[in-house]
């Protein structure tokens, strides 16, 4: 190439990669730097305080309410999370079965997950309230439960839990199911024709043929779940606001509030950097797994 | 090939049956709700769904409540997101795949750090920062942040990189400049890749929870997934009103999703297998 034209390929570059740059350094990038140096500020809504070195850090270590957030958050991640990636794979299994439903077993599943999540989090609010809602009446209706026995999905410090875990399974699970199905279909027809030559029960073929090439779908969505389960925010926010108390408050939430609703944006920025560390190694070993599984 | 229908195809079909009545329930519930006669009694689950029914809620919703300024608010902000998103994107991944020059890899491996940063973890400097830029409260504050992202840049330039190079090169011997050539011939082969891009960028922008809640201040900035909750009053015990509104936002989604349901399974399997 000349070197006219060279310069000329530069600058077209150059302007074709600009706006692109732009906001993604403004947006995502300078964000992560801007947030360290809130973090060892006093820092209000208003703006910067005074400058306190690493005390936002120091003050979270003794903070009851930031360890009852990180530990809410991570019981939600152990109790959703299992549930996403099992589930899951079975709806897709049920879903790529050869019957008359195929079609709309896979939009029905689906479709919760194209509720944005207030109207999915509003209508599971009503749903699980007690006396006119969806789930008490249908328990009273089929006699699974007492007509006396009035269960408070939404009170009760332990029944909140599953309503919470439940409707996150039931609004975000279609991904993860379409996730499976793709690998489903790629596992050739073949492979299972040999194995009924071979005279391998269905039973057979699905714990040694089919699990076992799923696997690496398997870890890929429990890493992904992982990592939105430890985002939860919205949900719990909208149905419980955290409560009973502070008993469903998840990090962000908190995050949130310390920013917004105390004012305390310093706080809120070293806080910020727990959760982010936590994402960071987490989305790294699921790099490092998508990457060895498509080598 | 033909199976035989043994005992456990039926056991299973029911099981399929069983949960999709569990998965369509709620939704079916509340469409039947907002048909609903506000403060009908309700003694048992089936008086939700038995007559007398009523078309007046939605109108009612439509004409004196804020949803139809919140709908449009979605609709811009997702329209504009996602036709920014497109072309800011698909310029700089052409660049990085299709314009040799020094530092391209530098560039593209700056660009990959952002698939590190998890947005609501920055969520406090990004508000310190838009508003720094007196961009809160406005349409610009909540659509500039969402568009340069790293997956879809990364999911367009291994597209672009593909493409092969002949055919760019006869377009610029003819004389065509780069953006003609981005626009004439680059832009019309990678229509999957766009399309899988655009459903990636709508549903994003059309579900954005976090960002909007901080970043709408007034009422006729919210959009949809910030106003609906509005309509739970703190002691309310109505439930027609709310579900209405709820499907009112809901409905052109779903029937959006159901005529395009294979496209956009399709989009969002392959951005997320290659992403």
């Amino acid at each position: 190439m000349s070197k006219a034209r060279k310069r000329r390929t530069f600058l077209t570059a150059v302007a074709f990669i600009l706006p692109f740059f732009i906001l993604y350094t403004v947006f995502t990038i300078w964000p992560v730097v801007q947030g360290f140096y809130v973090s060892l500020h006093k820092w209000g809504l208003m703006g910067k305080q005074s400058f306190i070195g690493f005390d936002n850090y120091a003050k979270f270590i003794g903070d009851k309410n930031f360890w009852k957030a990180l530990k809410a958050t991570t019981f939600f991640v152990i109790i959703t999370t299992p549930m996403l990636v099992i589930l899951a794979m079975v709806l897709a299994m049920l879903a790529n079965r050869v019957t008359k439903m195929k079609k709309s077993l896979r939009i029905i599943f689906y479709l919760p997950s194209v509720l944005s999540v207030s109207v999915a989090s509003f209508v599971a609010k009503y749903v699980f309230t007690p006396y006119r809602g969806l789930v008490n009446g249908v328990l009273h209706a089929t006699g699974i439960l007492a007509a006396s026995e009035e269960p408070q999905w939404l009170q009760d410090p332990n029944l909140v839990w599953i309503t919470i875990s439940v409707m996150t399974v039931w609004w975000t699970i279609g991904f993860s199911m379409l996730l499976y199905l793709s690998a489903l279909q790629d596992i050739s027809f073949d492979i299972y024709e040999a194995a009924m030559i071979d005279g391998a029960t269905s039973k057979q073929q699905l714990f040694y043929i089919t699990i076992p090439l799923l696997k690496p779908t398997i870890w890929l969505v429990s890493l992904l779940q992982l990592i939105a389960c430890f985002k939860v925010f919205g949900q719990i926010q909208l149905i419980t606001g955290g409560g009973p108390g502070s008993t469903t408050r998840p990090l962000i939430q908190y995050i949130y509030e310390t920013a917004f609703g105390k004012n305390n944006m310093g706080y809120a920025a070293a806080m910020s950097y727990v959760l982010f560390a936590i994402l960071l190694v987490l989305s790294i070993v699921q790099q490092v797994l998508q990457n060895r599984g498509e080598d | 090939m033909i199976k035989k229908k043994t005992p456990g195809y039926w056991v299973l079909n029911v099981i399929s049956i069983f949960l999709a009545v569990l998965f369509i329930g709620p939704v079916v519930w509340a469409l039947a709700v907002s048909f609903q006669i506000e403060g009908k009694q309700i003694v048992s689950v089936f008086d939700w769904f038995t007559p007398p029914y009523t078309l007046q809620n939605y109108p009612e919703i439509v004409m004196n409540s804020s949803v139809p300024t919140w709908l449009k608010n979605s609709l811009i902000i997702a329209v504009v997101t996602t036709g920014l998103t497109v072309i800011f994107s698909a310029l700089a991944a052409y660049a990085l795949a299709k314009l040799p020059f020094k530092g391209s890899n530098v560039v593209f491996m700056y660009f990959m750090l952002g698939l590190m940063v998890p947005g609501e973890a920055t969520i406090v400097p990004l508000f310190i920062t838009v508003n720094g830029m007196h961009l809160i409260d406005s349409y610009a504050g909540m659509i500039l942040p969402s568009i340069a992202g790293s997956m879809t840049l990364i999911i367009m330039v291994s597209f672009f990189k593909g493409l092969p190079t002949e055919l760019l090169e006869a377009a610029r011997i003819d004389g065509a400049s780069e953006l003609k050539t981005f626009f004439v011939i680059a832009l019309p082969l990678s229509k999957t890749i766009i399309s899988t891009v655009c459903i990636f960028s709508f549903i994003g922008s059309w579900n954005n929870y976090l960002w909007p809640l901080l970043c709408a201040m007034s009422e006729e900035l919210f959009t949809l997934p910030i106003g609906i909750p509005t309509f739970a009053g703190t002691y309310t015990v109505d439930y027609v009103r709310p579900l209405t509104a709820s499907m009112v936002a809901s409905l052109p989604m779903i029937i959006i999703y159901i005529i395009f349901e294979k496209q956009i399974v399709a989009g969002i399997t392959a951005g997320a297998v290659k992403g």
